[in-house]
């Protein structure tokens, strides 16, 4: 496979649990190096399609690359992956876990232990490398789990709401692993609920809703294609009361300014002259770019409206 | 999958667990339990019997030394070296020394009367290998007696032959064959309870295969693993770890048996007769990698599905019954070998390895015709056991906190 030929394929890919689809004709691709925000509601359908990649359930319909064949076999040791469920053996000790599941990815015994002890001395957890995991913290649980991701240096890193219960400290130390990460040319596909983390970090988003594609771009391009959903405006007496507005879906007061949230197909023209119409007195007015969070929800209600 | 990684995953995994299982408290205390059990009850008899004096009276010990008062001829009735004739005198004073445990005494109205005396000095407590001892010497003194009063009466030697020992039993049945031995509460009861334990090792092992899926389940570690096995291996790599773990726990018992047998036959009359048959351990083993072969795959299928470890063991509970049912019949088992409750549990393959270790501990050869059909079903029933698991295994290990409808875990074995 040639070096910047796609990681994960998905094409028109199906998945019914029974009598829901919860992944329904699904494309995407995720190439070497890049982190691939993926974004959706609970219950979107962002867990199954992980669990597809990594061959824990097959897909009904459409195909599915990894590396270029279909998931499971040998390439599973090219995959490292964090689930949104997360634990480790409570009676085991931290280093012998973290071996074992080196050895699972195909690392020699004496190597996955010495990787594994390395590791978790650099994420700050030499100290309890001897420790059974039933007596350590959340927080190190957590860590100690990044680690067993990561152990075996995987080109296509799988992490479901990576930033979940992790304080500011180690929230910091994951976004410095995951860009590391990506700059050593691994490809991310990282489920967050937290937009300013896939806005600050992602190279690329991809949204989701009833497992159905409703965005797919980079941050840029995704948050233009709302380009003129959101207006901040300042004046005396401006409501901050989306009910009092045709055109308005959200409206959120901040320092003496309200922002607004433009309901779809509503233009900042048509807010305008409601102002105007209601003889508001509009001291500012300027159209901006929608946060992803903005874009997020209109798209979900866009495309919940549409269904 | 390649073989070779399929082969290196099952590995990995077994040994894990096999590792893991071993070092737990729970496990070597069960395993240790029998060959511990076996050592403190040798020492305790040994020492109950004041040091190491077997049960079995050694011949001198059984000499009787009588004062004979009677009129009673003993003459030469009887084997040399069990008699020895004194004077009471000299007898008291063998006795008082402690030369002699006690001083039998036919008095000079026998058989006018038939008191015979025996003395001993006092004792304050009761020394069973010491009643013993006097038991068999009662019965040869008895035996003695027999002899000299039927011989005095002039009667042929066999009819006094026969007055002292009236018959000798051989049973036969009514095809020309010979029956079996009479089976010794000794040479039934420690099989018996060899069996038992052996179905409960296959429940300990299956129910450390059970924990082990439903701790992994649970800690949610599950997800991690099946990242980097699939689910065949994994399941293949637990039932072989915890398999070893299981056979370890079995050789540990049969060594015990072996090197115990021999041992606590010098303490426990008839138990010396107990034989382990090479061909029954082998089957033994069979048997036992079969059954938890079948309880191993329905188990690992029960903690993948079940949400918890307490619906998990609810769950392995109902096969679980169907392991003892062959211990519950032991009576049909007893009554008739032969009858069709036996056969149909020994072919049943979830009651087989229990129904099939008491036919051959209660037949003098295995019956083979059923011994095979037997193994034939099992074999094949622990195939599809395995396979249905492995799918339902896979389907439903991911559902936490839910339990799958049945038409899912049909849908699962069906499509795969």
């Amino acid at each position: 496979m040639p070096a910047r030929d796609p990681v994960v394929t998905l094409e028109g890919v199906w998945k019914r649990y029974a009598d829901r689809d919860v992944v329904r004709d699904l494309s995407f691709e995720l190439r070497p190096g890049e982190l691939l925000g993926f974004l959706g509601p609970n219950g979107a359908g962002k867990t199954t399609t992980m669990r597809l990649i990594l061959d824990l359930v097959r897909p009904d319909r459409g195909r599915l690359s990894v590396f270029g064949l279909l998931p499971g076999g040998d390439q599973q040791a090219r995959i490292g992956y964090l689930p949104e469920e997360r634990g480790l053996y409570r009676d085991s000790r931290l280093v012998d876990t973290l071996a074992y599941l080196g050895t699972l990815k195909g690392l020699p015994a004496g190597e996955a232990r010495r990787r594994a002890a390395g590791l978790l001395t650099e994420v700050g957890l030499g100290d309890v490398l001897r420790r059974k995991a039933g007596e350590l913290s959340r927080g190190m649980h957590q860590k100690a789990q990044v680690v067993a991701a990561i152990l075996h240096d995987p080109e296509l890193l799988l992490i479901d709401e990576p930033f979940q219960s992790l304080d500011p400290v180690n929230a910091e130390l994951l976004r410095e692993i995951i860009r590391d990460r990506t700059a050593r040319g691994a490809a991310v596909l990282m489920s967050t609920h937290d937009m300013l983390e896939a806005q600050s970090l992602c190279d690329r988003i991809l949204l989701i809703d009833e497992g159905r594609r409703l965005l797919y771009g980079t941050v840029g391009e995704v948050r233009a294609a709302f380009g003129e959903g959101a207006v901040v405006v300042r004046g005396r007496d401006v409501p901050a009361d989306a009910g009092r507005y045709h055109t308005v879906a959200v409206a959120s007061p901040a320092d003496g300014r309200v922002r607004f949230l433009l309901r779809e197909g509503a233009t900042p023209r048509d807010l305008f002259a409601e102002l105007a119409a209601l003889h508001l007195e509009v001291e500012h007015f300027e159209v901006e770019t929608p946060t992803l969070e903005e874009v997020f929800l209109r798209a979900v209600e866009r495309s919940r409206r549409a269904a | 999958m390649p073989p070779g990684r399929f082969v290196g995953l099952v590995w990995q995994v077994a040994r894990r667990e096999y590792l893991r299982t071993v070092r737990r408290v729970g496990y070597l205390f069960a395993t240790l339990l029998l060959p511990g059990s076996a050592v403190i009850f040798l020492a305790v008899s040994a020492v109950a019997a004041g040091g190491a004096r077997p049960i079995e009276p050694s011949p001198a010990e059984l000499t009787i030394h009588l004062v004979n008062e009677s009129g009673v001829s003993l003459g030469d009735t009887f084997r040399p070296g069990l008699l020895r004739l004194v004077e009471r005198g000299e007898g008291m004073a063998l006795l008082q020394r402690g030369e002699i445990g006690e001083l039998y005494i036919l008095p000079a109205g026998y058989p006018g009367s038939d008191r015979v005396e025996r003395l001993i000095l006092p004792t304050r407590g009761v020394d069973v290998v010491e009643l013993e001892r006097r038991q068999r010497q009662a019965g040869l003194l008895e035996d003695l007696l027999r002899r000299a009063l039927a011989s005095a009466s002039d009667l042929p030697g066999q009819t006094v032959e026969r007055l002292v020992e009236p018959m000798r039993l051989a049973e036969a049945t009514t095809t020309g064959a010979t029956g079996r031995a009479p089976l010794s509460v000794a040479m039934f009861v420690l099989p018996y309870a060899f069996s038992t334990l052996f179905v409960i090792s296959i429940f300990v092992t299956s129910g450390y295969l059970l924990q082990s899926v439903t701790e992994e389940k649970e800690s949610r570690v599950i997800e991690i693993v099946l990242s980097s096995v699939p689910a065949l291996p994994l399941m293949a790599g637990k039932i072989v770890g915890l398999g070893g773990a299981g056979l370890t726990q079995v050789a540990i018992w049969v060594v015990t048996a072996l090197v115990g047998l021999p041992l606590a036959g010098e303490r426990i009359p008839g138990l010396d007769q107990v034989r382990l048959a090479p061909e029954m351990a082998v089957l033994a083993v069979v048997y036992f990698l079969l059954g938890y072969l079948v309880y191993g795959a329905l188990f690992s299928a029960v903690g993948a599905l079940a949400p918890g470890t307490r619906e998990a063991q609810q769950y392995a509970g109902f096969f679980g019954m169907f392991a003892v049912v062959p211990l519950l019949f032991t009576g049909a088992f007893l009554a008739d070998i032969e009858s069709p409750i036996v056969t149909a549990l020994s072919l049943f393959p979830l009651t087989a390895p229990a129904a099939v270790l008491q036919v051959l501990i209660l037949t003098p050869e295995p019956p083979w015709l059923l011994v095979a059909a037997s193994l034939a079903l099992l074999i094949g029933f622990a195939a599809l056991a395995t396979a249905a698991s492995a799918r339902v295994f896979r389907a439903t290990i991911l559902l936490y906190g839910t339990r799958p409808s049945l038409r899912r875990i049909a849908d699962a074995i069906a499509r795969g």
